[in-house]
């Protein structure tokens, strides 16, 4: 069976200073949530932007199930649905009215999945765009995105501005796009919820793509952030000694450090005084490239 | 992996037909968002025609006098501002509304054509729009047709203002007079939108493809008019537009000079399609 997404040395340079994405090789099974992570400007936005056709590539080559981004962009737009990253809606539009404009230029006749997509993330069709926050703004556009159920859903940053529940619901909504057997490709800078829902992720980084790993395995190279409240004064030296601990403070009764590896040691080290309380924290995804993928300034340009 | 597939081999995959008729569905949907503009343009010009429609009623006894005292002024003046014989509604009309309307209209165009590619990326909402199966040429198209259509919308106001405005006060201005008038305002102000979507589908920016036609228009406006009075402009006016107007209230339309604007607007919005089937669309 075709990938849903293949690129093959895909490249778009924007100039000197903003080189945009280079050698971009990349492949998304059918039916696979495929997180696309990297900082700010490493060049998520640019790929997907030249994936449907809005920036010409530059070099390489790349097909969305199995048709040309260059020669079949409309064909490929008519089996995804895309939220930008960046992205506004006409000013006077209600909701309501953008769906059935856009269920017109799609042939849908049936705003029924619409309805309840909205629904369900508690989007206000009725009011017009202006009038809308950022948040309500977002879930309209993630309706847009899926309310013709496309054979691929890209995501660009799909849940900012959302609350904890409505991105709740929207997982949920993403496993069951899946359970349909349709491919989703996004990118977040959450992750946790990339580690909940996506099979894979790819990495970019200065508009390359450093790695593509399963979610577990991206996980299992996160530290963890360690702070620890005791009853009385310990000695903080006695944990910055322990293997896989680094950035060690210690304010008498408490202890905090960035962890690596071996937890067994650090509690083990931890129960021979009185514990108060543990916090034990995921660090962000920026951290975990900060610290894997190089220094900050490398991701930026696109 | 694959390389690209055959055109038989794509439809077992993600089959799913590209839809038709989405030009249609552009079209009236940029119909609708036009409508406030429509109805705005149409009033604001149209009843200023109706008021010097209306006006005419005062002057017409005193007309001779007027045009005696006209001929006091230099020649060059009058015909500038196509001034002939004041006594004739439709010379006074024509001189006093439709010399300069087609000016004034072009602003709705290139506002609303400048909008449609540059301004809907400064907005940011192009993405979203150009995230449906809606092909590039079609975007550049739809809103131009949109646009032209729009112009006949305002120009039916327009006429219809001035129309009823003289049947009502008894000035001698016929049916076709009018609808001539107003239909001849249209290949300028269609030419001027093309211009502006030209410049919104090369450059990125708005306010660019607004400042360009509108210096180009006015531009020429003021070469034909200026053209008129000088000797030495005299043979420049060719090169304006504005040469190629004529009245059309007094001497009907001149389909010649009507079809030829409208040839040129029509590649303008060729040459629009293809530089923006070639370029980067940003956000």
């Amino acid at each position: 069976m075709s990938v849903a997404i293949e690129t093959e040395g895909l490249s778009k340079r924007y100039g000197r200073k903003a080189p945009g994405i280079e050698d971009v090789n990349l492949v998304v099974a059918p039916g696979e949530v495929f997180g696309f992570l990297g900082p700010n400007g490493a060049g998520k936005t640019t790929t997907i932007r030249t994936l449907l056709g809005f920036l010409k590539p530059t070099g390489g080559s790349a097909t969305v199930f199995g048709l040309d981004i260059r020669r079949d962009s409309v064909e490929i737009r008519a089996r995804v649905g895309n939220l930008p990253g960046e992205f506004a809606l006409e000013d006077r539009m209600t909701g309501e009215g953008l769906l059935k404009y856009f269920a017109r230029l799609r042939g849908v006749k049936d705003l029924g999945y619409a309805h309840e997509l909205a629904e369900r993330l508690g989007a206000d069709l009725r009011r017009p765009m202006r009038r809308l926050s950022r948040g309500n703004k977002q879930k309209i556009g993630l309706v847009q995105a899926m309310f013709h159920r496309p054979p691929l859903l890209i995501l660009d940053e799909p849940t900012g501005g959302l609350d904890p529940l409505v991105q709740e619901e929207f997982l949920d909504i993403i496993e069951e796009t899946q359970a349909e057997g349709r491919t989703v490709f996004f990118s977040s800078h959450n992750l946790a919820e990339v580690e909940r829902v996506c099979d894979r992720v790819g990495i970019i980084r200065g508009g390359k793509l450093v790695a593509v790993e399963t979610t577990d395995t991206l996980v299992d190279k996160s530290f963890r952030h360690v702070r620890l409240t005791f009853e009385e004064p310990v000695d903080g030296e006695s944990f910055g000694a322990l293997p896989g601990v680094e950035d060690l403070k210690s304010d008498g009764t408490k202890v905090s450090f960035t962890l690596y590896d071996n937890l067994d040691v650090v509690i083990k080290q931890a129960a021979r005084h009185r514990l108060v309380n543990m916090e034990y924290d995921r660090p962000s995804l920026e951290e975990v490239f900060l610290t894997y993928y190089g220094n900050h300034k490398n991701g930026e340009g696109a | 992996m694959s390389a690209v597939m055959g055109r038989s081999e794509k439809g077992r995959h993600a089959a799913r037909k590209t839809p038709r008729g989405t030009l249609f569905a552009l079209v009236t949907h940029t119909i609708r968002s036009c409508s406030r503009g429509i109805v705005i343009w149409g009033a604001a010009l149209g009843l200023y025609s109706a008021a010097m429609v209306a006006s005419f009623t005062t002057i017409e006894g005193a007309a001779d006098q007027l045009n005696q005292l006209m001929q006091a002024y230099p020649k060059g003046m009058m015909e500038a501002f196509g001034i002939t014989n004041l006594a004739d509604p439709a010379n006074y009309v024509n001189s006093q509304v439709f010399g300069f309307a087609p000016l004034a209209l072009a602003f709705f165009p290139i506002m609303a054509l400048a909008g449609s590619i540059a301004g809907a990326e400064e907005r940011g909402t192009i993405d979203v729009l150009l995230g449906n199966p809606l092909p590039r040429w079609q975007l550049v198209i739809g809103n131009f047709v949109a646009v032209a259509l729009s112009l006949l919308a305002i120009a039916g106001i327009v006429g219809l203002l001035t129309w009823g405005t003289a049947a009502l006060m008894d000035v001698e201005l016929s049916v076709k007079q009018v609808a001539d008038a107003v239909l001849n305002l249209w290949p300028i102000c269609v030419l001027s939108g093309a211009l502006a979507l030209l410049c919104s589908a090369f450059s990125h920016r708005r306010g660019l493809a607004i400042a360009i036609p509108a210096f180009l228009i006015f531009g020429m406006y003021l070469l034909d008019t200026i053209g008129r009075a000088s000797d030495d402009l005299e043979d420049l006016r060719p090169y304006s537009v504005f040469y190629y107007y004529g009245s059309a209230i007094e001497h009907g339309i001149d389909w010649a000079h009507f079809g030829g604007i409208t040839l040129v607007a029509l590649a303008l919005v060729l040459l629009a399609v293809l530089a923006f089937q070639r370029r980067d669309i940003y956000t």
